[in-house]
C-alpha cells in the first residue's frame, strides 16, 4: 500500500485532465498557433542567414520552437501560484497530517496531470510541424525526444516546487514564479536554441538545470542523436528533487514551530 | 401618474439548438401607479419581478406592451429618465468598493450634474436623515450589509429622484437593519413625496412599508389592492387555538379543518364563510374542556401563499 | 463629459487604493516586458536584419505595443470584459446610470498590473527609440492609434457575446491580437498576412506604427488612422446594437 499511492494518484489526475476536455483544447489551441508564428520567425531568420542559424536549418528550427513549446504548454501555468496560496493558506498543513509525504503525493498529481496534455501537444506539434517545416530531420531522434520531454516536465514541476517553497516563509510566491518563468524561457533554450545565444550567455546556461526543462527535449528532436542529455536530465531531477525536498522539509519544520 | 404599464411580456430565449426554450418571464402585466404611493411588487422567485422592474428602468427592452415611467418610455429615453429615478438592486452594488461613500457620491454627483455647492447640502442632507454622519468617509469595505444598504439609499437619492425602484433591498439584512430601512423608506415617501417602488418576498417588507401591493406569479399579475383589504377580502379564514383540559374526540363540523391536534392542543381553521366563529365557539366551549383559546387572523404569509394559487386576472 | 471624468478619476483612485500591491504588480509587468526586449535583441543579434526588421526598429513595435496594450489593458481595464459582463449581466449597473453606457464601462475600472506596460513602453521608447521631437510626437500619434484600434478591436469581439450568449469569442479575440501583435507582420506570408492587416488588424497595432516613427509616409499614416477609426466605431455599433439584446443574467442563457 505505501509504494502504490504514487500510481494511483497519477492515474486519478489523468482521468480528471481527460474530463476536462475544454480547457485541454484551449491551451492545445494556443500552442499550436504559438508554435506556428515563433517557428515561422526563425524560419525567416534561417532562409536570411544562408539557410541555418547556429547550425540548425529551418525544418530543424520548427522541430526545436514545436518540442521545446510543448515542455512548457503541457504543465499548469497557475502551478507556483496555486502552490505558493495552498501554503499560505494553511491547506499543506493539513496535508502533513496524511500518511503520503507531501512533495512526492503533489508531484505524481500534478505529473498525472501534465502527461495526457503534454502527448497531445506532442501529437499536434509533430502535425504542425511537419506541415509548416518538413518531415523530422532525424525520426529516431524522435524516440529519444519522448522520454525526454517526460523528464523534461518532471525536471519542472519539481523545480516549481522548490521555488515554491518559499511561500513558507514568504507570504506570497507569486514573484518568484514570475522570476522563475522568465528564466526558463531565456536560460532554457525555449524561446532561442542556446547555440544561438551569446557565448557568455550560453555558457552560464550550460550549468544551471533550466536546460534540462526545455532544450534537452528540442534539441534531440531537431535531429541531433545525443544520448547523454537524457542522463544529464536524470541528474539535474535527482538534485532539483534533493533541493525540493530540503525546501519542503525546513518549511515542514517551520510550519510546525511557527503555526499554520 | 408616476407609473403606467399596459399588456407588457418580455420573452427570453434560452437554451441551445435543439434544446431551445422561449420563457415568458412578464406575460400581458399591467398596472398604475400614482405619485406618492408605496408599493410592493411580490412574488415568489423566478415570479417576474426583476425582469418588470429592469423594463422600468430602461435596462431590459419587453418584447411587447407599453410602459410609461413619470410619462418617459424607459427603454427609448433611459438615459433622460435615469436623472428622475433612483435605483436600489440588493445584490449589486452602486459604491464602489474600495472607495469611501463619500468619493462614490462626488462622481455620482458629476454624473447626475449637480455642482459642488448642492452636492454637499444633499450629503449633509441624507446623512442626517438615514443617521448616517460617521458611515461616509469608511471604505465600502469596511461597512457592515446593513450600514452599506443605508449608504447606497443615500446614494439613489443623491439626484432627488421622484420615483425609487428597490429590488429585493433588505435581502442578506438582520432584522434590526431591516426594520432600520422600511422606517427610512417611508419617510422617504412621507416627507418627500418619493414614490416607492419595491420588489420583494419578505411578506414583512409588505407590512411595514407598502400600502399597497401587487403580487405577480408565473410572470402574470394575480392580485392588486391594498395591503389593508388583502387579509380580509382575500381569506374568509380565521384561526381558533385550543389548549384542552382533556383529551377530546375527533371534531366534524361543516366549514371547520382541523390543523393539528393532541392530547392538549386542539388547532383549527373555520372557513367563515360556511360556519361563524361563535358556532364553533359554542360546540368547543360546550363540548370540551377548555383551558384556554384564541381567535386569529391567518398570517399574511398564508394570505399569499393562498393569493399565488389564484388564476391570472 | 463632467461625470465621465470623475468616474476616470474614482477609477485611478481605486486602483491606487493598495500602494504596495499597485507598485510591485507593476513592477512584474515591466519584468515580464524587459524579458521580451531581451529576447529580441538577442534573436537580432544572432540573425541580423530580416525583411526589413532590426533590433532597433523591433524595440519601437515593443514600445508602441506595451504602451497601447497598457492604455487599453491598463487603463480602459473593462474592454476586454465586455464579452463577459454581457453574458454575466453584469451591465445592470452601468444602465441604471444617465451616462454613455460604453463610455461609462470602458472608464469604470484601471487594471493596476498593466499600467506597468505604460511605463514600460514609455521608457523603452527613450531610452532605444533614438527620441528625436519629431519621432516623439510620432509615438504618442500612432501609440493613441494603436490603443483606439485595439479598444474598438476588444469591444466588436466582446460584444459578438450579446449575439451569441458565450463570452468566448472576446477572450480569443483579445489573445490573437496581442500574440500576433508582438511579432513583426513580415514574418507572416499569404493568407495569414492578409488576415493581419484585416480581420485581426496586429499589423496596424505594432508593426505599421513601428514603420512610421522610423520613416513616416503620410498615406500609410492615414491609413493607420482610418483604421482605427473604422474599428472603434465597429465596436461602439456593435455593442449598442447589443444592447437591445441585453438580458441582464435574468436567464442563464448558458446551457
Amino acid at each position: 500500500m505505501r509504494r502504490r499511492w504514487p500510481t494511483v494518484i497519477a492515474r486519478t489526475s489523468v482521468e480528471r485532465v481527460l474530463a476536462e476536455r475544454g480547457g485541454l483544447l484551449v491551451a492545445l489551441g494556443f500552442y499550436i498557433v504559438v508554435v506556428a508564428v515563433l517557428a515561422g520567425l526563425w524560419r525567416v531568420a534561417a532562409a536570411a542567414n544562408g539557410g541555418s542559424i547556429a547550425g540548425y536549418t529551418a525544418v530543424a528550427l520548427t522541430w526545436y520552437i514545436a518540442t521545446s513549446e510543448a515542455s512548457t504548454v503541457a504543465l499548469n501555468i497557475r502551478l507556483i501560484d496555486d502552490i505558493g496560496n495552498d501554503i499560505g493558506s494553511g491547506a499543506v498543513a493539513v496535508e502533513l497530517l496524511r500518511p503520503a509525504p507531501v512533495l512526492g503525493v503533489r508531484v505524481a498529481a500534478e505529473l498525472g496531470h501534465a502527461l495526457p496534455r503534454l502527448a497531445a501537444c506532442g501529437v499536434a506539434g509533430a502535425a504542425v510541424a511537419t506541415i509548416s517545416g518538413g518531415a523530422p530531420p532525424r525520426p529516431a531522434a524522435l524516440l529519444l525526444a519522448a522520454p525526454s520531454l517526460v523528464l523534461a516536465v518532471a525536471c519542472n514541476i519539481v523545480a516549481q516546487h522548490a521555488f515554491a517553497a518559499s511561500a513558507f516563509w514568504l507570504r506570497n510566491a507569486g514573484s518568484a514564479w514570475f522570476l522563475y518563468q522568465k528564466l526558463v524561457f531565456v536560460l532554457g533554450g525555449m524561446l532561442i536554441p542556446l547555440e544561438a545565444l551569446p557565448d557568455w550567455l550560453g555558457s552560464v546556461a550550460a550549468v544551471l538545470p533550466f536546460r534540462s526543462m526545455s532544450y534537452a527535449p528540442a534539441r534531440l528532436a531537431s535531429g541531433h542523436i545525443e544520448p547523454l542529455l537524457l542522463l544529464e536530465q536524470v541528474g539535474w531531477l535527482a538534485v532539483l528533487l534533493l533541493a525540493a525536498s530540503v525546501a519542503f522539509s525546513a518549511g515542514e519544520r517551520r510550519l510546525q514551530v511557527v503555526g499554520g | 401618474m408616476a407609473i403606467e404599464v399596459r399588456g407588457l411580456t418580455k420573452v427570453f430565449e434560452t437554451g441551445r439548438r435543439r434544446a431551445r426554450r422561449r420563457v415568458e418571464a412578464v406575460r400581458d402585466i399591467s398596472f398604475t401607479v400614482d405619485p406618492g404611493e408605496r408599493i410592493a411588487y411580490i412574488g415568489p422567485n423566478g415570479a417576474g419581478k426583476s425582469t418588470s422592474i429592469k423594463i422600468l428602468t430602461g435596462i431590459l427592452h419587453p418584447s411587447r406592451g407599453e410602459a410609461t415611467v413619470l410619462g418617459v418610455v424607459p427603454w427609448l429615453d433611459r438615459r433622460r429618465l435615469a436623472m428622475r429615478i433612483g435605483t436600489l438592486f440588493g445584490q449589486r452594488s452602486q459604491l464602489w468598493f474600495e472607495l469611501t461613500p463619500r468619493q462614490s457620491y462626488r462622481m455620482l454627483a458629476a454624473i447626475y450634474g449637480l455642482d459642488r455647492q448642492h452636492e454637499r447640502a444633499r450629503v449633509s442632507e441624507l446623512a442626517d436623515l438615514l443617521e448616517a454622519h460617521d458611515l461616509f468617509d469608511v471604505p465600502v469595505r469596511s461597512l457592515s450589509l446593513g450600514q452599506r444598504m443605508r449608504c447606497e439609499l443615500a446614494a439613489c437619492m443623491l439626484h432627488e429622484p421622484e420615483v425609487l425602484f428597490l429590488d429585493e433591498p433588505t435581502i442578506g439584512l438582520d432584522l434590526l437593519a431591516k426594520q432600520r430601512f422600511r422606517e427610512l423608506l417611508v419617510r422617504l415617501n412621507t416627507e418627500r413625496r418619493t414614490t416607492i417602488f419595491l420588489t420583494s418576498h419578505d411578506v414583512a417588507d409588505i407590512e411595514h412599508v407598502a400600502r399597497r401591493a401587487i403580487v405577480i406569479n408565473h410572470g402574470s399579475v394575480i392580485h392588486d389592492a391594498e395591503v389593508a383589504t388583502m387579509r380580509g377580502a382575500l381569506l374568509a379564514t380565521k384561526i381558533v387555538e385550543v389548549r384542552l383540559g382533556e383529551p377530546i374526540e375527533a371534531m366534524v363540523m361543516d366549514g371547520v379543518h382541523v390543523l393539528e391536534q393532541s392530547p392538549t392542543i386542539l388547532k383549527l381553521v373555520v372557513d367563515t364563510g360556511t360556519t361563524s366563529i361563535r358556532v364553533v365557539l359554542d360546540a368547543l366551549l360546550d363540548g370540551a374542556s377548555v383551558v384556554d383559546i384564541s381567535v386569529v387572523d391567518p398570517p399574511l404569509e398564508q394570505v399569499i401563499a393562498e393569493i399565488y394559487g389564484l388564476p391570472r386576472r | 463629459m463632467r461625470g465621465l471624468l470623475a468616474t476616470m478619476r474614482n477609477s485611478l483612485a481605486e486602483a491606487g487604493a493598495n500602494r504596495l500591491a499597485l507598485g510591485s504588480q507593476m513592477a512584474v509587468m515591466a519584468i515580464n516586458d524587459i524579458v521580451w526586449a531581451v529576447f529580441w535583441v538577442l534573436f537580432f543579434d544572432r540573425v541580423g536584419t530580416i525583411r526589413g526588421w532590426d533590433a532597433d526598429r523591433i524595440l519601437l513595435l515593443l514600445a508602441v505595443i506595451t504602451s497601447a496594450g497598457g492604455i487599453t489593458l491598463g487603463l480602459l481595464a473593462n474592454a476586454r470584459r465586455v464579452g463577459s459582463m454581457a453574458v454575466e449581466g453584469e451591465l445592470d449597473a452601468v444602465l441604471s446610470l444617465p451616462v454613455a453606457p460604453l463610455a461609462y464601462l470602458l472608464l469604470r475600472r484601471v487594471e493596476p498590473t498593466n499600467l506597468g506596460d505604460i511605463a514600460f513602453g514609455l521608457t523603452l521608447f527613450v531610452l532605444a527609440g533614438s527620441p528625436t521631437v519629431g519621432r516623439a510626437a510620432i509615438f504618442v500619434a500612432v501609440v493613441a492609434a494603436a490603443a483606439t484600434l485595439m479598444t474598438g478591436f476588444l469591444v466588436l469581439t466582446g460584444s459578438l457575446a450579446f449575439f451569441v450568449g458565450r463570452s468566448e469569442g472576446g477572450e480569443l479575440g483579445f489573445h490573437a491580437i496581442l500574440l500576433l501583435g508582438s511579432y513583426p507582420v513580415d514574418v507572416f506570408a499569404g493568407v495569414a498576412r492578409v488576415m493581419l492587416y484585416t480581420v485581426v488588424p496586429a499589423a496596424f497595432v505594432s508593426s505599421v506604427p513601428a514603420r512610421l516613427i522610423d520613416s513616416f509616409d503620410i498615406g500609410q499614416a492615414a491609413v493607420l488612422a482610418a483604421v482605427s477609426v473604422a474599428f472603434a466605431f465597429a465596436g461602439w455599433a456593435t455593442f449598442t446594437v447589443g444592447l437591445r439584446r441585453y438580458t441582464s443574467g435574468a436567464v442563464w442563457t448558458r446551457a
